[in-house]
């Protein structure tokens, strides 16, 4: 007897499967196209836009309000070159060791190990963070340093730095720009800018809250006997033979606080002082006192100022001025470049630590196990053994992070703010700075219509940065890989 | 010499195999291993990887300067053991151990013992040759550099040495600093045996050193074996019985994680004691 | 050269071999240095996690300073329709949807477009294309990825406004559409690169076993491929999901700075991070006022939004990754 089970009578028609499966190629094909037929079209328009005005002076060039035509990029194109290069040489250890961290040093303790992946999952979750965030985070922790210390305001002297000179400057009667160097001293009048430790008049200590004229009252409501407004005066005055200032709170109260030596705003000229002007030379300043005339020989005029005399024709005061050296530095660090560097660091530190992990794992466990073999610690085994074999691969994801770097606006938009053109060019790290993603995100917003057509001209010039870039590690890859084999 | 000595083998091997099944022959005293200096002392010996008991309760003794083979079918943990020795199961997280191995008079189980220096004094060999991306000479002078300070013609003499007794100098004595990846499969393999005799061990560990080569370096590394063994003591895991019967003085056969027999070679091969050794030296499992 | 020592040497055995005749470095230096190395990168490890602790730390802290203030209450700004902080004149209203709908139309108009295309490129990728095909398409797919968001944005606003969707009628200069195009030509590459990933993990032999059997190349990838790659599918889309919301040039260029509430995509709508922007360009931020509060209040919203995205395609990645062994 034959035992058969029954075919099912209803076929599913080859034919249609057929033609589901041919237009689906069809589809697939069209939407790759399509990706191709994007790429192609931005590059079109952007090169179509900004073609005609790349030209050397707009890429040595800076930023001139309302006059696209003659502003340039060269300010920018400078600006991203000095952040990107301390930006990397921040990330890629910090980057690169915690990948070793994480692949190499595996903890065997339960604890640890919980650790050790709650740092991974951190990582992976970092990378998605939007780079906005860490601007916020940038502007927090560099810029106002959790408010540890005292905002910077422009022009004023800030209370924690190094690498500055002040001096003061005047102009002679002869034309000529002198300076001397400047002294701090106890002023006797000064405005009150940071909290401190004071004192009251029965010798409570409490610490001394300054609020800003448009923080909303509720803040302090419940502190105006030790909150000042931004900027109120102090007299000098002293008690128990100690120099101190004195004012009243908000709430009236009666406080002082130990007096420090500042430098004042503008220095009388009584007596003549040695002074250097701008060639380097040194001379006695000519005082003259008011009635005596004014010289005629134009050597003298230029090395002449009037004693003590409130016309300012008569320069018998000077203004201090501040020099900073390359190595100025500051604390808050407020909008700088070296604030720019590490919120830009930290920005791309989980790709370069995503990346670099990629290319330890790489690395075949034979040649790990030949070198513990050898009686290598876990540190001897990952500098000989590890490293050098992942070394292209770091590099290349090193440079992928650059490359992300150098295009990043966000971050350095909340950090520098929205900085097209300084007049004085980059001397030190506390300088603000133009960059080429931010100026071309202003310029494209701007109403002038020559400026939309220099942003597509900047956009040129980053791409071909990105362009020598991605070969660079195309290169560096290549190079590495015939050495190795 | 090198002939000399793989005639000798050839011979010996001949002799063992072609007895395959065993003879009523009087009941032969295994040489008692007390007579001489025991390199590796295996006692009470448990292994497990994580809940899994890999090894059970093993007594083994190694003795100096004699080749000593490990066969078994796979996964009974010959190289179990084998990595015990010089501790390479660290790097494995849920492998542990308890009882105890003792080197050179020493117990290797404990917290305290200094692994890095008892890995210049046990070598290993893996199966797959594994040498650096770095030329031969700095593939050899590794562990020199790792646990001596020597001057320049120190290491490379020291370098020449092990080369020589590796038996590949000649084949690269021009080429010291070109990358060992150029090499051959059974010339990497010798260099690896070359960088593990460097820094001088005592004892050499392999495991199954010539399984991914062809039968021509399967016999030159052989040939070494048996030349290596006048100055260390070796320890080889090999599936391949003749090789097993072919290179060593003694053998241990591992099934299941406990060693079933072990003994003098010829007797293990020609007259086995236990019948599961019987089968698996003539090829009934295995 | 050698000499007769390296002869000798084979015979006596010890003549040329360190034992006893080298002295060895002490192991307890390479140990303590280790302690030293390892001490270093445990400090490198530790500067991600205190980036994520300050991330949290100052949005927790400054978004309380929005919230204590008198003027604010957190159910409207969980409920309310009108946002109008940081403009001068007018009352003070600050209901977070406006921007939260700027974001979801504009995450919405991208993922319609990326997900699909994304997907269809990995497939064709991974399962169609021809080795000529696929090295014309994946280069293109990277070159997309890196270029950067500030083009995009400009190409948004130049262009995709101007010449796509201005002829079409009654767009507005700024609007979510041309953003919403912009920001899903963006993650295309995402979700094409992690999605491809996820396809080639599957292993052949279940290619080759509905081959077998009959079945076409689309029947294989839809039914058996796609199914098997699922968990790494979804994670994808979730990752450019969290992208697209985080996204913030694009929109400050192309969107406008105008909050609105409203399903059409035609009209200028500021999102969370437009928001952010803007106030950071009119840089007038001082620090203790509400406009200041109010930035960190929005990227709370941000960030709790992205990172609870991210989270959830990493359990799904983790958790329900196929095992092919």
């Amino acid at each position: 007897m034959k035992d058969s089970v029954a075919q099912p009578r209803k076929h599913r028609s080859v034919a249609r499967r057929k033609l589901f499966n041919n237009s689906f190629s069809v589809i697939c094909l069209l939407v790759s196209s399509l990706a191709i037929v994007v790429l192609a079209t931005l590059l079109v328009a952007i090169f179509s836009t900004g073609g005609n005005w790349l030209s050397f002076e707009m890429l040595a060039g800076s930023h001139r309000e309302n006059n696209p035509e003659e502003s340039g990029i060269g300010q920018a194109i400078l600006g991203s070159l000095v952040i990107c290069s301390i930006c990397g040489l921040v990330a890629l250890p910090i980057g690169v060791g915690t990948a070793i961290f994480l692949e190499e040093f595996k903890p065997k303790g339960r604890l640890l190990r919980i650790f050790h992946g709650l740092v991974q999952l951190n990582i992976n979750n970092l990378a998605g963070v939007p780079s906005i965030v860490y601007g916020i985070l940038g502007l927090t922790a560099f810029v106002y340093m959790f408010g540890a210390f005292s905002p910077i305001r422009v022009n004023d002297q800030p209370d924690h730095e190094i690498g500055a000179t002040y001096f003061y400057q005047t102009k002679t009667l002869g034309g000529q720009y002198v300076r001397f160097p400047a002294v701090p001293l106890i002023q006797p009048v000064i405005k009150i800018k940071q909290g401190r430790n004071a004192s009251k008049i029965n010798g409570d200590k409490f610490k001394l809250n300054v609020v800003s004229a448009s923080t909303e009252k509720s803040k302090y409501a419940n502190q105006v006997n030790e909150t000042v407004l931004l900027g109120t005066e102090a007299k000098l005055s002293s008690r128990n033979g100690n120099q101190v200032y004195e004012a009243k709170t908000i709430g009236g109260d009666s406080f002082d606080f130990p007096a420090e030596a500042t430098y004042s705003q503008f220095a009388k000229i009584i007596e003549p002082i040695t002074v250097s002007n701008s060639d380097g030379d040194t001379f006695s300043l000519n005082v003259l006192s008011k009635s005596e005339p004014i010289p005629t020989d134009p050597t003298i005029l230029a090395q002449s100022v009037f004693a003590d005399s409130p016309d300012p024709n008569k320069r018998s005061s000077a203004s201090i001025f501040r020099e900073n050296s390359l190595f100025h530095l500051h604390l808050p660090f407020s909008k700088s470049v070296l604030s720019a560097a590490l919120t830009l660091a930290l920005v791309i530190l989980p790709i370069v630590i995503i990346a670099s992990q990629e290319a330890i794992r790489g690395v075949p466990q034979t040649l790990r196990e030949a070198a513990f073999g050898m009686g290598a610690t876990r540190w001897q085994v990952v500098r000989s053994a590890v490293l050098p074999s992942a070394t292209p691969g770091i590099m290349t994801g090193a440079i992928l992070a650059m490359s992300r770097a150098i295009g990043e606006a966000a971050p350095l938009l909340a950090v520098m703010g929205g900085v097209l053109g300084t007049t004085n060019h980059l001397s030190s790290l506390m300088d603000k700075t133009p960059v080429l993603p931010v100026t071309i995100f202003k310029w494209a917003g701007d109403e002038n219509q020559g400026f939309e057509h220099l942003a597509a001209a900047a956009i040129i010039v980053l791409l071909a940065f990105l362009l020598l870039m991605n070969s660079l590690a195309i290169f560096i890859r290549y190079r590495y890989e015939k050495k190795l084999s | 010499m090198s002939n000399l000595a793989s005639s000798t083998r050839m011979n010996q091997s001949r002799s063992i195999l072609s007895n395959t099944i065993p003879q009523a022959s009087p009941a032969t005293l295994i040489p008692p291993v007390e007579n001489e200096s025991i390199a590796i002392d295996i006692t009470g010996f448990n292994a497990f990887y994580g809940s899994f008991q890999a090894l059970h309760d093993l007594n083994l003794k190694i003795p100096n300067q004699k080749v000593t083979a490990f066969i078994g079918p796979s996964g009974c943990g010959k190289s179990t053991l084998l990595k015990w020795c010089n501790r390479m199961n660290d790097i494995v997280p849920i492998a542990r151990a308890t009882g105890s191995l003792t080197v050179g008079g020493q117990n290797i189980l404990t917290r305290s013992t200094d692994v890095v220096d008892l890995r210049r004094q046990v070598g290993m060999v893996f199966q797959k040759a594994n040498p650096f991306p770095k030329s031969i000479f700095d593939n050899v002078a590794y562990g020199v550099r790792l646990h001596y300070k020597t001057s320049r013609s120190e290491l490379s003499d020291l370098v020449e040495w092990s080369l020589k007794k590796a038996a590949l100098w000649d084949e690269v004595k021009d080429r010291l600093k070109r990358s060992a990846l150029g090499l051959s499969g059974g010339q990497q393999q010798r260099l690896c045996i070359a960088r593990a005799i460097a820094t001088g061990p005592e004892i050499l560990l392999m495991d199954e050193p010539c399984s991914a080569l062809d039968p021509a370096s399967t016999a030159r590394i052989e040939d070494l074996i048996f030349e290596l063994r006048e100055q260390f003591t070796i320890v080889i895991v090999t599936h391949n019985m003749q090789q097993a019967a072919r290179c060593s003085d003694r053998t241990a056969f591992f099934f299941d994680g406990k060693i079933v027999e072990e003994g003098a070679t010829e007797d293990v091969f020609t007259r086995p004691r236990k019948q599961q050794t019987e089968d698996y030296v003539t090829g009934k499992f295995g | 050269m050698s000499n007769t020592s390296a002869g000798q040497g084979e015979l006596l055995g010890d003549a040329v071999s360190p034992r006893g005749k080298l002295r060895p470095r002490s192991s307890a230096a390479s140990k303590r240095w280790q302690t030293v190395v390892v001490t270093g990168l445990v400090f490198c490890a530790l500067v991600s996690v205190f980036t994520t602790i300050g991330i949290i730390l100052m949005l927790v802290v400054e978004s309380w300073g929005f919230f204590s203030d008198d003027k604010i209450e957190i159910w409207k700004f969980l409920t309310g329709t009108k946002w109008t902080v940081g403009q001068t004149q007018g009352e003070l209203s600050y209901g977070i949807w406006p921007l939260l709908s700027g974001t979801l139309r504009i995450t919405g108009i991208a993922m319609m477009l990326a997900l699909p295309m994304g997907l269809v490129s990995a497939i064709y990728l991974s399962e169609y294309a021809s080795k000529r095909t696929r090295s014309l398409l994946k280069p293109t797919l990277e070159i997309l990825a890196g270029i950067p968001t500030v083009v995009l944005g400009f190409f948004a606003v130049k262009f995709i406004t101007p010449y796509m969707l201005e002829p079409l009628g009654d767009f507005k200069t700024f609007n979510a559409t041309s953003a919403g195009i912009a920001v899903g030509i963006l993650c295309i590459p995402l979700v094409a690169s992690l999605a491809e990933d996820a396809l080639r993990a599957v292993p052949n032999r279940l290619r080759e076993g509905a081959y077998g059997l009959g079945a076409n190349r689309l029947e294989v990838t839809l039914k058996v491929v796609v199914p098997a790659a699922l968990s790494g599918i979804i994670s994808a889309f979730l990752l450019a999901l969290a992208r697209a919301i985080g996204e913030t040039m694009v929109v400050a260029l192309a969107a406008g700075s105008t909050p609105t509430l409203t399903l059409d995509p035609r009209m200028p709508s500021q999102t969370m991070t437009g928001f952010i922007v803007e106030t950071f360009k009119s840089e007038s931020v001082v620090p203790g006022t509400l406009s200041y509060f109010s930035i960190y209040a929005v990227a709370a919203v941000l960030f709790l939004s992205t990172f609870g995205i991210t989270l959830v395609g990493q359990i799904i990645r983790m958790k329900y990754r196929e095992v092919y062994d």
